[in-house]
């Protein structure tokens, strides 16, 4: 008989590259692919399209940083360039996602001071980069225009488009080659719409991560989960305004009441417990990029991830 | 797949004989329909009508119990793919591993651990769900003494692991009445395995190596007469255990190999990824997950992942409405509105307590969408706050005459200022910003 999976599927998850080798004109030694796929996640003796990749979370402020993230990491947060050079070669996460915490402060204008940031980050890692800019529809336009310049020619995913302040964050991207995280407020339908309205700026759906945004485990994820899971499958049937590959974060993860109430070392295990109970499923609902901010959750979730996509087995989590 | 009641109705005999115990044949077909009457009840249905009806009548995944007693479970009878098309009905059993090489005195602590262990989160009590006993000795005494250790402590629904029916036969001989799950069947020695199960009321675990030789044992032990079957798709690679119980249920729920439609057990020991097949089982179809010891963290995190996932998408988990208080509130001290979404009240209580400020929240029936939802369906409005306040008495338990209404209500603001004529306070967005805003804003 030979019993295996039934799948039925027309359509494809489009494929999305993240930074540029010097062949390419970037700087990159490491360039990722993601998206790719013809099935559900993991399915398949050979899985199609490519597998999923765990990004770590950093901040160039990180007094706006939860403290389960920087107690663990201690004094390299003082220095951007430092804590994403020391992450990449102690925890070998595949991507590196700065969020340029310091925009959040109010009145903030010290524009320079990014672009400075991310030229010392891109020196200091291989790594492809995400950057999340500012969230203040008054500054985007001259926060994401410094970013995109600043980091012209390395194809980095640049975040964060929203229904209400899209432009900006298109606009960046179109003009120095980047491409964009599009997030909605767990909706297919608003992460649909979004995706139609980031196409009518010029941007190529190639060049559109979805993020259906991750409520934290326990605080809504299964909304989240579902939603994942709803794309995806749209996406397969055919719907192409929704076959962009997604990212996920588990942003809320280490302010939660269970990890903020853990006391002693079990705070630090508990912390890593839910990033790596809340990312792993997100990558089985169809998330091809997680995101952690606890150094210690990469590992357990990238030798889940070999496990789950090509059955080896590697001892860790 | 059930059928319509038309569908069924074609292949009734259309006698109206009542002997079914109904009326019609098309008043029987609707029950039969709705799950609600058996095709046997009909003595003339044919062959082709009683294999038709007696699959698609069946839930697609079968439904088996394991245990007895107040913590017995309930396993299968799914209906769908992905949560989202429905909900998933029966969440995983998880089940920790003890072995007939530790001491009784090991076993117990670990049975105590599980008998006792409650994570209460959104008003839920959450807990493991029983024990499962590995003969690791090979012989038949020290696996019932193993037995009998666990049951010496607590009456959790057991898994019985022990690949020769002897070994098998001796812990049936001391727990067999509680109906543990027998794991497991394999097809050099299925014929005695499901000679103990019958013996004793249990239901069996199936093991073989590929999904159609395990197909093909499902129907030798339902020749024998053992139909409470469950598949073990343990693997110590996570690739394959995911595809193959991805491919059981669409198996399953699409009637395309009934041998399949049985609830999956997964031994997560088997790889080096304890909690990665943990959280696979839990996402993709497992309903009996073993597990070797489990730390803390990884435990309360597996508890909340299987509540999340198996709350019904349609359904969110309600706290009943009504006048709630946070330490000793005093008259003067203030009052918030809030909606009956259990998230939304456990996230807003857990604040207020942290805020140290004694309170009253009042909590009126939205259905349990959260804030922003009920205020945008409307679910939300003056008149259910004023009605909550005279229902609860709110005006007898305060001399103030203020309400903090959450952030996102703000539109209603006016309108329910009207409604009840007390004074409307707007508080914060996020309930992370309560106790500054107390601190600032609350005066009486
Ligand atoms: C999950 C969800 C649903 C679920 C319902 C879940 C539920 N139980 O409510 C479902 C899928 C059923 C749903 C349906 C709808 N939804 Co909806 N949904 C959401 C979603 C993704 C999360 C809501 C949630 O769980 N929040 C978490 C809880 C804890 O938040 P909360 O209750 O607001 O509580 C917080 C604060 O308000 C505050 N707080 C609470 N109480 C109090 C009290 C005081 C005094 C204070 C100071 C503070 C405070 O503390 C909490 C933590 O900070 C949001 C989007 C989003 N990301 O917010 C959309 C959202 C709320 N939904 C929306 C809409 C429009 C709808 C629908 C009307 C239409 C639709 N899109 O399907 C329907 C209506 C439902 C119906 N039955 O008619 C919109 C609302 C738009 C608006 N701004 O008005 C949103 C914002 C999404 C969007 N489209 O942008 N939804
Ligand atoms: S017993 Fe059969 S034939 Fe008679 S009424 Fe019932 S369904 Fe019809």
């Amino acid at each position: 008989m030979g019993l295996s999976t039934l799948s039925e599927w027309t359509g494809r998850i489009g494929e999305l590259v993240i930074g540029a080798s010097h062949a390419e004109g970037g700087t990159r030694s490491h360039v990722v692919r993601i998206g790719g796929e013809r099935d559900l996640p993991y399915i398949g003796t050979h899985p199609s399209g490519h597998k999923p990749l765990v990004a770590y979370e950093l901040a160039d402020d990180p007094s706006l940083w939860p403290a389960a993230a920087t107690r663990y990491i201690g004094d390299w947060v003082h220095d951007t360039a430092d804590w994403a050079a020391y992450a990449e070669k102690e925890y070998t996460p595949d991507l590196i996602r700065l969020h340029l915490t310091s925009t959040r402060h109010r009145g903030f204008s010290d524009t320079s001071r990014i672009g400075t940031t991310i030229e010392s980050v891109l020196q200091a890692t291989r790594l492809p980069l995400i950057v999340e800019g500012s969230d203040d529809p008054a500054m985007d336009s001259a926060v994401y225009q410094k970013i995109g310049e600043a980091a012209e020619g390395e194809r980095i995913l640049l975040g964060t488009a929203e229904a209400g302040r899209y432009r900006s964050v298109a606009a960046a991207a179109m003009a120095y080659g980047h491409s964009v995280i599009a997030q909605s407020p767990i909706d297919i339908n608003l992460a649909k719409q979004l995706n139609i309205l980031l196409r009518e700026t010029g941007l190529p759906s190639d060049r559109i991560a979805i993020d259906p945004y991750t409520g934290a485990l326990g605080y809504g994820f299964e909304y989240s989960y579902s939603v994942m899971e709803r794309i995806r499958y749209s996406a397969l049937k055919g719907d192409t305004d929704l076959a962009m590959p997604m990212i996920s974060s588990a942003t809320d993860s280490l302010t939660v009441k269970e990890v903020r109430e853990a006391q002693g070392s079990e705070a630090e295990k508990t912390a890593v417990a839910w990033e790596l109970y809340s990312m792993l499923p997100a990558t089985i609902a169809g998330a091809s990029i997680v995101c952690v901010r606890h150094p210690l959750s990469i590992a357990g979730l990238k030798s889940a991830i070999d496990s789950l996509w090509n059955g080896e087995n590697v001892e860790g989590v | 797949m059930t059928l319509k009641p038309l569908e069924i109705y074609k292949l009734l005999p259309k006698k109206n004989c009542k002997e079914c115990g109904d009326p019609t044949c098309l008043t029987f077909a609707m029950k039969l329909s709705g799950g609600k009457a058996k095709p046997e009840a009909c003595p003339y249905l044919d062959e082709n009508a009683k294999t038709i009806l007696g699959a698609s009548t069946r839930p697609p995944v079968r439904k088996i119990r394991i245990g007895v007693g107040e913590r017995a479970i309930t396993i299968g009878e799914e209906l769908v793919q992905f949560r989202h098309e429905k909900s998933f009905f029966h969440e995983p059993g998880i089940f920790i591993a003890v072995n007939d090489t530790m001491t009784a005195e090991a076993i117990q602590e670990r049975v105590i651990f599980v008998r006792d262990g409650i994570l209460t989160r959104v008003g839920t009590d959450l807990r493991l769900s029983g024990i499962g006993i590995r003969s690791l000795a090979g012989s038949p005494e020290p696996f019932a003494r193993a037995v009998g250790a666990v049951e010496s402590v607590a009456d959790l629904p057991e898994v019985l692991m022990a690949g020769d029916p002897a070994v098998m036969e001796a812990g049936l001989f001391v727990c067999g009445n509680y109906r543990p799950l027998i794991h497991a069947a394999s097809p050099s020695q299925y014929r005695e395995m499901c000679r103990l199960a019958k013996k004793y009321g249990c239901p069996l675990a199936l093991k073989a190596d590929t999904l159609d030789s395990l197909a093909e044992l499902s129907g030798h032990c339902t020749a024998e007469g053992v139909e409470n079957l469950v598949l073990d798709l343990s693997s110590p690679s996570l690739h394959a255990m995911l595809n193959a119980s991805t491919a059981v249920r669409q198996h399953a729920i699409s009637r395309t190999t009934p041998a399949l439609g049985y609830p999956v057990c997964i031994d997560t020991s088997r790889g080096g990824h304890a909690d990665a097949s943990l959280i696979t089982g839990v996402t993709k179809f497992g309903s009996v997950l073993v597990c070797d010891d489990l730390p803390e963290a990884s435990r309360k995190a597996v508890l909340v992942l299987r509540q999340n996932i198996y709350t019904d998408p349609q359904k969110p988990i309600q706290i009943t409405p009504g006048l709630y208080r946070v330490g000793t509130p005093g008259r003067d001290a203030p009052v918030l509105l809030t909606v009956n979404f259990s998230l939304t009240f456990f996230t807003l209580q857990g604040y207020l307590e942290a805020s140290r400020v004694p309170c009253f929240m009042l909590i009126v029936d939205t259905e349990g969408l959260s804030v922003l939802t009920a205020v945008a369906s409307g679910k939300l409005h003056e008149a259910l706050v004023r009605d909550a306040i005279a229902k609860y008495g709110l005006a007898g338990e305060v001399s103030h005459r203020t309400l903090i209404i959450p952030g996102y209500a703000a539109p209603l603001s006016g309108r329910i200022e009207e409604a009840i004529g007390w004074k409307v306070l707007v508080g914060p967005r996020d309930a992370a910003d309560i106790a500054e805003f107390l601190e600032k804003e609350w005066k009486t």
